[in-house]
This record gives C-alpha cells, sequence and structure tokens, in this order.
C-alpha cells in the first residue's frame, strides 16, 4: 500500500453557476485504524480561495503552514489578496521544488477569481496542475468520487443545487472506501460570501 | 510494546502511560515514567525507540521551558503541541528522524479548557478527546469510544481509565504490572496510584 | 574630537558616547511626525508625509504606515529605506512564529525580535545603524491593545500615547497634558484609559496640527490608520484619502484654533 493512502481521504471541487464549492471528508487514520474522526483537510486560503489537501496528514499539516506562511507575506507586500490562479501555481512551484522528495498530497484549489469567474483545479504530488470546468478529485476514494460526480454534476448548478450535488457525490462515494468517510465539510464559495455545512456521514 | 493513552474531560486530562521498558525479551526497568511535565499544566507522555524517546523529550522540555523563561510566559497546550509537531517534522525530513509517538495534553488557564493532541512518530497532529498509541490501542480505543462522554467528570474518568486496563490485562499477551497514571486541571499535573483510582 | 570616534559605530567616545547612534536619531528628529493613541476599544496611529509635490505620483498604498502582521500595524519616522528592510524582517518573524506555534505572535516578542536586530548594527563592525523609530501598534490575547516605540539603539518602550519624528517632543507634551489616563492600576500594558476611538483620533489631529508646518491639514500630507478588535479578532484599518478628509473635517473644532 503506497504512503499516500496510510491516512485515508477523500476530497473534491465542483464548478458551478456564478459559485464555487469544494468537500473533503473528516477521517484521519493509521492504515485501517480510525484515530480521529474530526481532521480538518480543507483550509481557507482567502475569503474566496480554499485549499483541500488529499494524502498523507503531516504533509497535510506541513504543506498548509507553509502555504499560510507565503500568502500572508503576499498579502501583505502586494496589499492584495491572492488570486486563485496565482495561488495554484504558488502551490504547484512549492510541490516541484521537491521533485526528488516530494510532499505526498494532491491538491485541490477551489475559489472565485476578481471578476468573479470560478476557478478549480488539482495537481498530482509534485505539482503538475489540472484545470477543470467541471470537477476535481483528490484521496483514496478518487475512483469512487469519478463515477459519482460523473453521473450527477451537470451545467450551470446554484449554490444550492451545487451543495446537493457534491454533498451526495461525495457521501456516496466514501461509503464504498473503507478509508475515508466518517462525517464531511462543504465549502460553498459565492460572491456574497461562503457557506459552511458539516455532513453526518456514516460513522462505521 | 507500550500502552499509552490518555482522556480528557471539560478540565482535566488523565495520562495512563505503562511502566515497563523492556529490551528483546527482557523487562529492564519495572518503575519509568514515560511522560514529562513541559510547564505547569502541560504534560507529554513519548513512546517509541528508546534513545529516540528520552533524547527528543528532553530537548522539547528544555525549549519549551527556554521559552517561559525567555518571555515570561508559558505556550499554552495547542502552542507546545504545534511547537512539538513542527520540531518532529522537521526531523523527518532530515538525515535522521526520531522513533517517538506522543500525547501532549493540558490545560489552558487562558480558555479554562482542558486539550488533547496526537502525535505519531510521521508528526501527524490531531487534536482528540481520547487517544492511544501502539498495539494497546486496538483494545482500549474501543473501550473509549464505548464509555466516552463529553462532559464526563473526573471519577467518570477514572472509572474508563479501569476498564482500559481491565481490558488491555483481559487481552494483551503482554502483562503490565504497573502504570504511571497523571492528572492534569487546573492545580497543575499531579500522579494518581492505580489503587486510588 | 568627534572626528575620531564617530568614523565607526562601534566605538565609544571618551565621554561615552555612540555618534552614530546619536546622529541616527538626530536624522529622525527631522522626519515625518507619526503619533499613537491608545484607546479602551483600539489604538491609533497617525503619521505627516513629508515632501509632496504635484508633480509626485501619489503612492497607492501608504509610505508611513505598514501592516506588520494581522495584529500589528507600525508607523515609521526615518529613512523609509532602511524601515523596508526592517518592515520585511520583522513581516517574517511573525509568520515563523505563526508556523511554529499556530498562534500569532505576542506583540513585545516581534518588537522586541526588530530591537535585537537594530541593537546588532550598532555594536557589529563597519555597519551603519538603520535611521528608523517604530511606532509599533499591536494586539494579543494576554495584553490586549499596546503601544511600543522603539530608536535606532534598539530600545523599545511602551505607552499610552507617543510621538516620534519632527516636533516630537512639543507633541509629547500635548498628549501629555491631553490624553486622559486614569489608570488606577500598576500594569504596564494595561489598558486603563476611558478614551474611546473618536476621542483618540481627536486627539491625534490636534496633535497634528500644532506640530505640522503647514497652513491647512490635507489629506494628501497625512495617513491614518486604527487597530481594533472586529468579532475578537484583531482588524487593521489604513484610511484612504476619503476617509482622512471626511476625519479632518469631523474634528474641524480642535483643528481650527492653530492655523490662525
Amino acid at each position: 500500500m503506497s504512503i499516500m493512502q496510510f491516512n485515508g481521504s477523500a476530497v473534491v471541487a465542483m464548478i458551478g453557476k456564478d459559485c464555487v464549492a469544494i468537500a473533503a471528508d473528516k477521517r484521519l487514520g493509521q492504515r485501517a485504524l480510525t484515530v480521529s474522526t474530526d481532521f480538518q483537510k480543507v483550509f481557507p486560503i482567502t475569503d474566496r480561495t480554499y485549499i483541500g489537501l488529499a494524502g498523507l496528514a503531516t504533509d497535510v499539516k506541513t504543506l498548509h503552514e507553509r502555504f499560510r506562511m507565503r500568502v500572508n507575506l503576499y498579502k501583505h507586500r502586494e496589499e492584495r489578496t491572492i488570486e486563485p490562479k496565482t495561488f495554484s501555481h504558488l502551490v504547484s512551484h512549492m510541490l516541484y521544488e521537491r521533485r526528488f522528495g516530494p510532499y505526498f498530497v494532491e491538491p485541490v484549489i477551489a475559489g472565485l477569481d476578481k471578476n468573479n469567474q470560478p476557478f478549480i483545479c488539482n495537481m498530482d504530488l509534485i505539482g503538475c496542475i489540472n484545470y477543470a470546468d467541471d470537477f476535481v478529485v483528490a484521496g483514496t476514494a478518487d475512483n469512487n468520487l469519478f463515477g459519482m460526480c460523473e453521473s450527477l454534476w451537470e451545467p450551470d448548478l446554484g449554490p444550492d443545487e451545487l451543495f446537493e450535488t457534491i454533498s451526495q457525490s461525495l457521501l456516496n462515494a466514501v461509503d464504498r472506501d473503507a478509508m475515508s468517510g466518517w462525517g464531511a465539510v462543504v465549502h460553498i464559495i459565492t460572491p456574497n460570501g461562503v457557506i459552511e455545512r458539516e455532513l453526518k456521514g456514516r460513522m462505521d | 510494546m507500550d500502552a499509552q493513552f490518555a482522556i480528557i474531560g471539560k478540565s482535566f486530562a488523565i495520562s495512563v502511560t505503562d511502566k515497563s521498558v523492556a529490551h528483546s525479551i527482557v523487562k529492564m526497568k519495572h518503575n519509568a515514567d514515560k511522560t514529562y511535565e513541559l510547564t505547569p499544566h502541560t504534560l507529554m507522555s513519548v513512546t517509541g525507540v528508546p534513545g529516540d524517546t528520552s533524547n527528543f523529550s528532553e530537548y522539547i522540555q528544555g525549549n519549551v521551558r527556554l521559552y517561559g523563561i525567555r518571555n515570561s510566559q508559558n505556550l499554552s497546550p495547542s502552542e507546545t503541541a504545534n511547537f512539538i509537531r513542527g520540531e518532529l517534522a522537521n526531523a523527518l525530513r532530515s538525515r535522521r528522524p526520531h522513533q517517538v509517538n506522543l500525547l501532549v495534553m493540558g490545560y489552558d488557564k487562558n480558555t479554562n479548557e482542558s486539550s488533547l493532541y496526537w502525535i505519531d512518530y510521521l508528526s501527524a497532529i490531531t487534536k482528540v478527546p481520547f487517544a492511544a498509541h501502539g498495539h494497546c490501542s486496538y483494545f482500549v480505543l474501543s473501550v473509549m469510544d464505548r464509555e466516552y462522554k463529553p462532559d464526563i467528570t473526573l471519577e467518570q474518568g477514572f472509572d474508563i481509565i479501569k476498564k482500559c486496563i481491565a481490558a488491555v490485562k483481559m487481552r494483551f499477551p503482554i502483562n503490565f504490572t504497573d502504570y504511571t497514571i497523571k492528572v492534569v486541571d487546573s492545580n497543575g499535573i499531579r500522579e494518581v496510584s492505580m489503587a486510588d483510582l | 574630537m568627534a572626528r575620531r570616534y564617530d568614523s565607526r559605530t562601534t566605538i565609544f567616545s571618551p565621554e561615552g558616547h555612540l555618534y552614530q547612534v546619536e546622529y541616527a536619531m538626530k536624522a529622525i528628529s527631522h522626519a515625518g511626525t507619526v503619533i499613537g493613541v491608545l484607546s479602551k476599544d483600539g489604538i491609533v496611529l497617525a503619521a505627516e508625509r513629508q515632501a509632496t509635490s504635484n508633480l509626485l505620483e501619489q503612492s497607492i498604498g501608504s509610505e508611513k504606515i505598514y501592516e506588520m502582521n494581522d495584529n500589528v500595524v507600525a508607523g515609521v519616522a526615518g529613512l523609509t529605506a532602511d524601515a523596508n528592510i526592517l518592515i520585511n524582517q520583522s513581516r517574517l518573524i511573525a509568520q515563523r512564529y505563526l508556523q511554529r506555534y499556530d498562534s500569532p505572535i505576542p506583540v513585545e516578542q516581534l518588537v522586541r525580535k526588530l530591537c535585537d536586530m537594530k541593537q546588532g548594527y550598532t555594536q557589529f563592525g563597519g555597519l551603519r545603524p538603520f535611521g528608523v523609530s517604530f511606532l509599533c501598534a499591536g494586539w494579543d490575547a494576554t495584553f490586549g491593545f499596546q503601544l511600543y516605540q522603539s530608536d535606532p539603539a534598539g530600545n523599545y518602550s511602551s505607552w499610552k500615547a507617543a510621538c516620534i519624528g519632527e516636533n516630537s517632543g512639543n507633541a509629547q507634551s500635548i498628549l501629555k497634558q491631553e490624553y486622559k489616563d486614569d489608570s488606577n492600576t500598576e500594569l504596564p500594558n494595561a489598558t486603563s484609559t476611558s478614551m474611546s476611538m473618536d476621542d483618540a483620533l481627536k486627539l491625534s489631529c490636534l496633535v497634528l496640527s500644532k506640530t505640522i508646518d503647514t497652513a491647512k491639514l490635507t489629506s494628501e500630507k497625512l495617513e491614518f490608520a486604527t487597530l481594533t478588535l472586529k468579532a475578537g479578532k484583531p482588524h487593521i484599518h489604513v484610511y484612504s484619502s476619503e476617509e482622512i478628509d471626511s476625519v479632518l473635517k469631523e474634528h474641524e473644532a480642535v483643528i481650527k484654533p492653530s492655523s490662525d
């Protein structure tokens, strides 16, 4: 089993009409043993850009700290907040820096840019960016998530419909994955603010 | 093959560690204390490779106390846990990582809350109401899952600990004769003997 | 005599002076005035911009007031180029602390680290001291709102109202007269004043009007920033020129008498 599957995770992001959503499960385990059911994998970067980190829990924490540092320095120096696309290149660069001793995470980035255009992308562990105009997935439940998203997602979903779609996709994907689940957290990013909702999942 | 677990209530934390140090099939020590007092209100229990445990813990203890002296104010439990994780994470990607499993618990005098942090040898960190490391976790986590409630009293906490120890005694092939049991609350850290549980 | 002891920063004069450090302080006493006033629910920083010209492109950001961290904002008097180095360092120090402890840096620790750096340049050979004084306004959970002043020697001290730059002696005495201090506590950092944010703004306007050598205070010559609490978190607000104009208008009464 790869180190990417050591702690278990499921992260998904979707584009809607003038909004984006990002969601992740809450489990932290050591292989099959569940240690915590309240482990944060999605982090706010700005008011309207979020990053989800699937993979090895220690690197999730390390990278979140490093991103936060770089984004804060950017904010103070530039006197503006970072755009989602700019941020994704920062992430990509920081991952590729460790090309031959990588952080074992697959990032998912979702946000609205300064023109309120939705943006999502994901990356592999060495920072190869994949832009998408529908949905992106990562983690141990990625195959399940692809299947769910492929059948449930459709273009131009409003915030409420998008919430329903991403929640059902995630919950049903993690139900068939032993390494992820145990509740989930969903963020819907709209021009008027972010809606955060906690989901209860199967706890077995 | 150590026993190491902990549980918290609203304003207290209980740490349990076994007292034996084994080398191969020989028990080298039967009265070891595997906990370290970092500040008057923060306790860390440590298991893992014997050399690493004491070396790393004493380094952490020294630095946390140095912070207290330099800044005439101690780190809170959450700050302490994050500092420890950072040091462990830096070591992880160095030439020689420390192989230690940690539980950091404490009582925060500013927020009047107790907290417990689970940190493994890869320096993954998570805040939990109860936690365990090693093979014992397969037994004690099940007990704590069933018995734990967020508003337990200290006595109820002791009851859960007793049940955990009973489960280990019943099912674990190694017999631990004695445990170090410590309580952290607003009064600081104190040791409780098995008989007083 | 002075010539023999002021060519290097590391040498004491026979009278016990470090001339280069004293010259640095002299440089600051010609710089634009910066005022900081502590109130019970926040801190006001006000700064004077010198050397304005119609030809000068109005910079987008502020040039006298900088955010050091989400909980610390600083006003600068002295060489802006020197200040930029220190501001950059302080931002790094604050972010390193956040990364290490996952909590914002206590204000005094940031000020102390910054002053350690300034001190180093008064002692180690061949280097010129930083020609900068700071007024750091900050908030932390333990000590609440705090205002610190620092000088090129690396000294720092905590104040309820303070002033650096040109005419600072004058300004300091006005602050001492007008500041409503009802402290009955001995704690150095306790915010023990009945001053409101509005009182603090008013006092800043009064002091600026008496220290700045100009016929009329305008937004081109001034910068304002406040540090307050918003939903339990520190909030820094750097005023736009429209906002400065409206502050000046609001406190016209205190400003006017001086221009007569």
